[in-house]
């Protein structure tokens, strides 16, 4: 069937409106189906990648009140992503957007993921965690500091104790011995 | 050294391989769409500075490379082996890339996320694979402190990603079941257990090879051993559901079914010409009768590394040249006329 507003391209979406009862139906090519304005679904036709943007439809406005309206507003300060940006790309900007849009998103996220608190791994090694950044130069050095280097081997230490694995720690056992004797005799 | 998929030990029917992806972010940075050129580049270069050694951990040899290095064909066959998916594909920002000789660990850095890191095996092993993420996981994070959040776990660029990172799949080999009239529906009950079933190569009755990838749909919520045992449990339960509508074909129509496996070896170890369909539709068969023992290898011989041979990207860079559509035909008989082994 050719679609009933150009009339050279093929039908590929059949669009059913009801209204006050009467129902009515169209068949469109995707170009013609575009340039029409179904509302928030139009989302759908944009971009060649429709997946995405029905996540969107998901994520985003459904029948906004005032308030919302002001909360589209929100700009992640660090990456200057707009939540109105998030919604259309079903991105985030950077791990900040998550603090900053967390009350808009929360029931989102259940709606997606069908929870929205995490309840498995967590990092073993998040104390040690500015290495810091060489200025100039862009080769910046994740060599581990002494101190660093203690702190990851007495995680490691408890970690492998935790698991039975007493020969590994032995290793991280005497490693620390190493570290600290070098300490004592560079003081 | 033997690639991954060239395994053809502890091997079981039907399961071409298993498959666990990590993505992780460094909390020093933006995510990677937010990152300017010479952040992307600076990420990079400390991330692979941080894992240079990362031979310690495992024992394995690992190479490293930029995206931009690679040549359009190279960078096509690894998105053919999954080691590089397609939205990576298009990035003009610095990419790294780490993958270990064999090819089962690779880590993606600056791609959709800071980090990504995929194990993958030929045989049907999740737990041992998680074992070794977890490892390797814990080894990145003793150089960067992730982006992490009490409440959402892991942070990551996509929601869909968000909590564990996680995603674990087994790819296996149905093809008998896909045929069935109920196949659809299972792929929706599938869905309210919360796994997907997709086809390999292409959706319903277009995937040629009848491979389908077991994956779970949800990251936020669940512990990675639920996962696990999740999409386990749905992969062994597909399993046996094909083992059974086999077992019975063959006790029926065991002439029919020697036949198809036999003509399909005919074809491919002789045809001078092939189309990608015809390839996989004959490999599909090829690899059922192996499985059912009808067919028998003088060496051994793994089906799905064909599979993987005869993409157009790989066949491209075995000849160093672009072939024409006719010639890519000639490229892939040939192909599997070399490798394919005797019949014992």
């Amino acid at each position: 069937m050719l679609c009933e507003k150009c009339k050279i391209r093929e039908a590929n979406i059949k669009y059913t409106e009801v209204i006050n009862g009467v129902k009515n139906e169209h068949n469109l090519c995707s170009q013609c189906a575009k340039e029409m304005d179904f509302g928030h679904y139009s989302a759908i036709f944009d971009g060649e990648f429709p997946l995405g943007k029905i996540l969107s439809t998901l994520l985003g406005v459904e029948g906004s009140s005032h308030k919302e309206d002001k909360l589209q507003q929100i700009v992640c300060p660090v990456c200057k992503t707009s939540y109105q940006e998030f919604v259309e790309n079903s991105r985030f900007g950077c791990p900040d957007c998550y603090s900053v849009f967390d009350l808009l998103i929360g029931d989102k996220m259940k709606k997606l993921q069908g929870s929205s608190a995490h309840t498995g791994k967590k990092p073993k090694f998040q104390k040690i965690a500015a290495i810091p950044k060489t200025v100039g130069g862009s080769q910046a050095e994740p060599e581990l500091s002494r101190d660093e280097k203690l702190e990851v081997l007495k995680a490691r230490l408890q970690e492998a104790v935790l698991k039975e694995e007493y020969e590994m720690a032995a290793q991280y056992r005497d490693q620390i011995k190493g570290l600290n004797r070098e300490e004592e005799q560079d003081a | 050294m033997h690639k991954w998929f060239e395994q053809t030990e502890n091997r079981r029917p039907n399961v071409v391989n298993s498959r666990i992806r990590l993505v992780r972010n460094w909390d020093q940075y933006r995510f990677p769409k937010t990152l300017a050129p010479m952040e992307s580049e600076e990420l990079v270069k400390r991330l692979e500075f941080g894992l240079r050694n990362l031979k310690e951990l495992d024992g394995r040899d690992y190479e490293y490379a930029y995206l931009e290095e690679l040549d359009e064909l190279s960078r096509r066959t690894l998105r053919e082996r999954r080691i590089l998916n397609s939205s990576i594909l298009e990035k003009k920002e610095t990419v790294g890339l780490i993958v270990s000789r064999d090819e089962s660990v690779s880590i993606v850095l600056n791609g959709d996320d800071h980090i990504r890191m995929q194990f993958l095996s030929s045989s049907l092993s999740l737990g041992e694979l998680w074992r070794m993420a977890d490892q390797t996981d814990d080894y990145v994070n003793a150089r960067f402190s992730y982006a992490f959040d009490e409440k959402y776990g892991y942070l990551t660029s996509f929601p869909t990603n968000t909590g564990t990172g996680l995603r674990a799949s087994v790819t296996l080999h149905l093809p008998t079941l896909s045929m069935g009239k109920k196949f659809q529906s299972l792929i929706g009950d599938m869905s309210r257990f919360g796994v997907s079933l997709r086809g390999v190569y292409g959706e319903g009755s277009e995937n040629y090879g009848a491979l389908y990838e077991v994956v779970n749909q949800k990251t936020l919520g669940s512990t990675e051993q639920e996962i696990i045992d999740l999409v386990n449990q749905a992969a062994g339960q597909l399993n046996s559901q094909e083992q059974q509508v086999r077992e019975k074909a063959l006790k029926n129509h065991r002439l029919e079914r020697e036949d198809e496996a036999y003509k399909s070896y005919g074809v491919l170890k002789y045809a001078r010409r092939l189309s990608g369909k015809d390839a996989m539709i004959f490999l599909s068969q090829m690899m059922a009768g192996a499985d059912d023992n009808i067919l028998r290898f003088r060496e051994p011989c793994s089906i799905y590394r064909l599979m993987l041979g005869i993409q157009t990207a790989n066949l491209q860079k075995l000849s160093h040249k672009p072939l024409s559509k006719e010639e890519l035909d000639v490229a892939r008989a040939a192909y599997i006329r070399k490798e394919l082994p005797e019949l014992v």
